[in-house]
């Protein structure tokens, strides 16, 4: 049966990961961007603040007197104050006028307009370097009067700031994705393994295997399903031993009516009446015994698919061989009466299954070659096994089966061409029917010697695959 | 020989009856199982023909009444259910053996002729196979009045034989019978000594078979059964 799609397990498994981890690719980068922005911030302002004090150290240095401003620096305070292992660093120091008192002149014409007091910072190009630079408006002397401090970096530290934070912002949102993703596996994972081990009973489930489905063991959500599939199994036993009761019943009903059929016409033919009678009476009791026969094979075959419905049945550890040497006086009058030497070669074969099935089976195989192999004919029953494997073959030295018929002959009501005799072309396909059933297979072949029909079985041995057998027949 | 044939189904019991009247036997009919016991202990009847299927007390019941009452006749059951269970219920309760429906007529003669024989020569002293017959006291064997010289070992393996006439007998139980006898070389004794035995029976309408591979068959040879 195919299990809904919802239940498939790789559907809903993907169906979760796909809604859990798909918005993983967007959140990922966005919280990322966000701590991103979050901690650059402060890294640069902490940076920006090393100009500051630089700029802070320059207007220490200004001296106003009497209304004139001068900047008395040294090579060295001018040296020092230059001084950084990583950028370049530019500062200007602007008169209120506007007039260089010290530092690079370039710089001091990006001077914007400053208040007394007041600090900017501004990113700019100088002579072709990108440079951040911190502006400061310093009181010198008088009201109103602002010298211009100037202090430029390169933007060096800066980049390796950033660097640094986006490498570090990258690394925190991978190790959530990453755990995410794999919490999110195993989450999925460990809540749908009742609902799988639940999909894999039902997988399981077979028309021979249809005991309910413990509810307890899947999630809530699925009780309900598996309460319904358990309904269906329960109506499908019901169906499977009602059908069987009807082949009982119907065996009871067809089977007395045909022995009348059959003692009455033989009667018939075996008290004196007239000739012309004879081609009559003789048709009348081969149809009786053919019917007979058919109906044997139609229960058979019934009860071979209602063993197949029904949980359990009669199973035993049957040995073929036993069955061969109790079924021989059975198999031996129809063969004697055909002249033929039916003989036997039978070692221990045991398997797990039915043994009235196993013994129609090995009948039907035997009969079949008494009646196809023709008269004074060797026909030979054989059982053997090995550890795994257990075979019955039936062999003849009769006319045998032309090769493009050898498959089809298991064909339900295929009879061969040269069949003869009341053939139901039902026997090998009760044969082949029975040997699946018991998790084995049935085949034809050109006999040993050239000669005839070598009919083999094969069916898995008791001790190898008992628990298999078991499995495939309760 | 007088049978007792208990099938609910009139067109059948009417038809196995005429079948087993002409080969000179006396049929009663029981359409039920209920009065069985009283009509075996009543009348002396040779063998007893019991269907399972029966209204009223089925077939095994029937039987497990009439060996309840010591009743030892030899009985065949007739059934249209032949699932195993069934097969084993209706020997263990003490059927001698069974028919499945729809059986042909000649086959139901020969089961009865086979079961009252195997009967007879369970409690006579003298077996018989066709027209061979064997005392079991005096340990010889005869073909109609001519005594039959046989080896003590022929004597064993005739006496054996004739009690399981008309069914295979596997070689292992010959060899039972043969202190020291087992194995592959005693095959090669084991068929000498049948086919030296064979000699000297078949004339008395037996035939000793070897079933390949399996054993010896003795049975008699079935002329055209008409009359007793």
């Amino acid at each position: 049966m195919n299990a809904p799609g919802w239940l498939a397990r790789g559907g809903l498994q993907r169906t979760l990961l796909a809604w859990l981890i798909l918005p993983l690719l967007v959140l990922v980068p966005l919280s990322a961007a966000v701590v991103y922005r979050l901690a650059v911030r402060p890294a640069l302002d902490g940076l920006d603040r090393a100009l500051t004090d630089t700029a802070v150290a320059l207007t220490g240095i200004l001296v106003v007197r009497g209304g004139e401003v001068s900047l008395p620096l040294s090579e060295q305070t001018m040296h020092a104050l230059r001084a950084d292992l990583v950028d370049q660093v530019a500062f200007a120091v602007g008169n209120p006028r506007g007039d260089l008192l010290g530092g690079d002149e370039t710089l001091l014409l990006q001077k914007p307009p400053l208040l007394p007091g007041q600090w900017l910072f501004f990113d700019t190009q100088l002579r072709g370097q990108a440079m951040r630079v911190a502006a400061y408006g310093a009181d010198c002397g008088g009201t109103g009067q602002v010298c211009s401090i100037l202090v430029a970096e390169s933007l060096g530290k800066r980049q390796d700031a950033e660097r640094a934070v986006a490498l570090a912002a990258l690394a925190a949102a991978t190790m959530l994705a990453a755990s995410l993703c794999l919490l999110s596996l195993l989450a999925v994972r460990r809540g749908l393994r009742p609902l799988q081990r639940a999909s894999e009973e039902i997988a399981s489930r077979s028309l021979q295997r249809l005991e309910p489905i413990a509810p307890d063991a899947v999630p809530h959500e699925a009780a309900s399903f598996v309460h319904a599939l358990n309904d269906l199994f329960a109506r499908l036993r019901v169906a499977a031993s009602a059908q069987r009761a009807f082949v009982e019943d119907a065996a009871h009903q067809l089977r007395t009516p045909l022995a009348t059929l059959l003692v009455e016409s033989s009667q018939l033919l075996s008290r004196p009446h007239a000739a012309e009678l004879q081609p009559t009476l003789t048709r009348l009791h081969a149809a009786a015994e053919r019917g007979a026969h058919l109906t044997q094979q139609l229960l058979t075959l019934a009860r071979a698919e209602g063993a197949r419905l029904e949980a359990g049945g009669p199973q035993a550890d049957v040995d073929l061989a036993a069955i061969g040497l109790d079924a021989a006086n059975e198999w031996l009058r129809p063969s004697l009466a055909a002249n033929q030497d039916l003989g036997f070669d039978l070692q221990p074969a045991r398997v797990w299954g039915q043994a009235l099935l196993l013994r129609e089976m090995m009948g039907n195989l035997v009969h079949n070659a008494i009646q196809h192999a023709g008269h004074d004919v060797r026909v030979t029953v054989r059982t053997r096994s090995d550890a795994h494997t257990v075979t019955v073959e039936v062999e003849d030295d009769g006319q045998g089966v032309p090769g493009d018929e050898l498959d089809r002959v298991w064909d339900r009501f295929r009879r061969g061409s040269s069949a003869m005799g009341s053939g139901t072309g039902l026997g090998l396909a009760i044969v082949r029917d029975i040997a699946r059933l018991h998790g084995g297979e049935a085949s034809l072949h050109p006999g040993t010697a050239g000669r005839g029909v070598l009919a083999r079985v094969t069916l898995p041995a008791a001790g190898a695959t008992r628990g298999q057998a078991v499995n495939k027949l309760s | 020989m007088l049978i007792l044939l208990v099938e609910d189904d009139e067109p059948l019991a009417t038809a196995t009856a005429a079948a087993l009247e002409a080969q000179g036997w006396r049929v009663d009919i029981s359409p039920r199982g209920e009065p069985v016991p009283l009509s075996l202990q009543r009348d002396d009847y040779d063998v007893l023909v019991l269907d399972i299927g029966l209204p009223g007390i089925d077939g095994i019941e029937t039987l497990r009444r009439v060996r309840d009452q010591g009743l030892r006749l030899p009985v065949l059951m007739l059934t249209a259910r032949d699932t195993l269970e069934e097969r084993v219920h209706g020997l263990e309760v003490g059927a001698d053996d069974y028919l499945v429906k729809p059986f042909s007529p000649v086959e139901l003669v020969a089961r009865l002729r086979a079961l009252t024989r195997r009967h007879e020569n369970r409690r006579a002293e003298v077996l018989s196979v066709g027209e061979l017959r064997f005392d079991i006291k005096a340990m010889r064997a005869r073909v109609r009045d001519e005594a039959i010289r046989l080896s003590a070992r022929e004597c064993v393996l005739l006496q054996y034989l004739m009690t399981k006439a008309g069914r295979v007998v596997p070689r292992e139980q010959l060899f039972a019978l043969m202190p020291g006898w087992n194995g592959a070389t005693s095959d090669n004794a084991l068929e000498l000594l049948v086919s030296r035995l064979r000699a000297k029976v078949e004339p008395a309408q037996v035939r000793l078979r070897t079933v390949r591979g399996l054993g010896y068959l003795l049975e008699a040879v079935e002329e055209p059964a008409q009359g007793p």
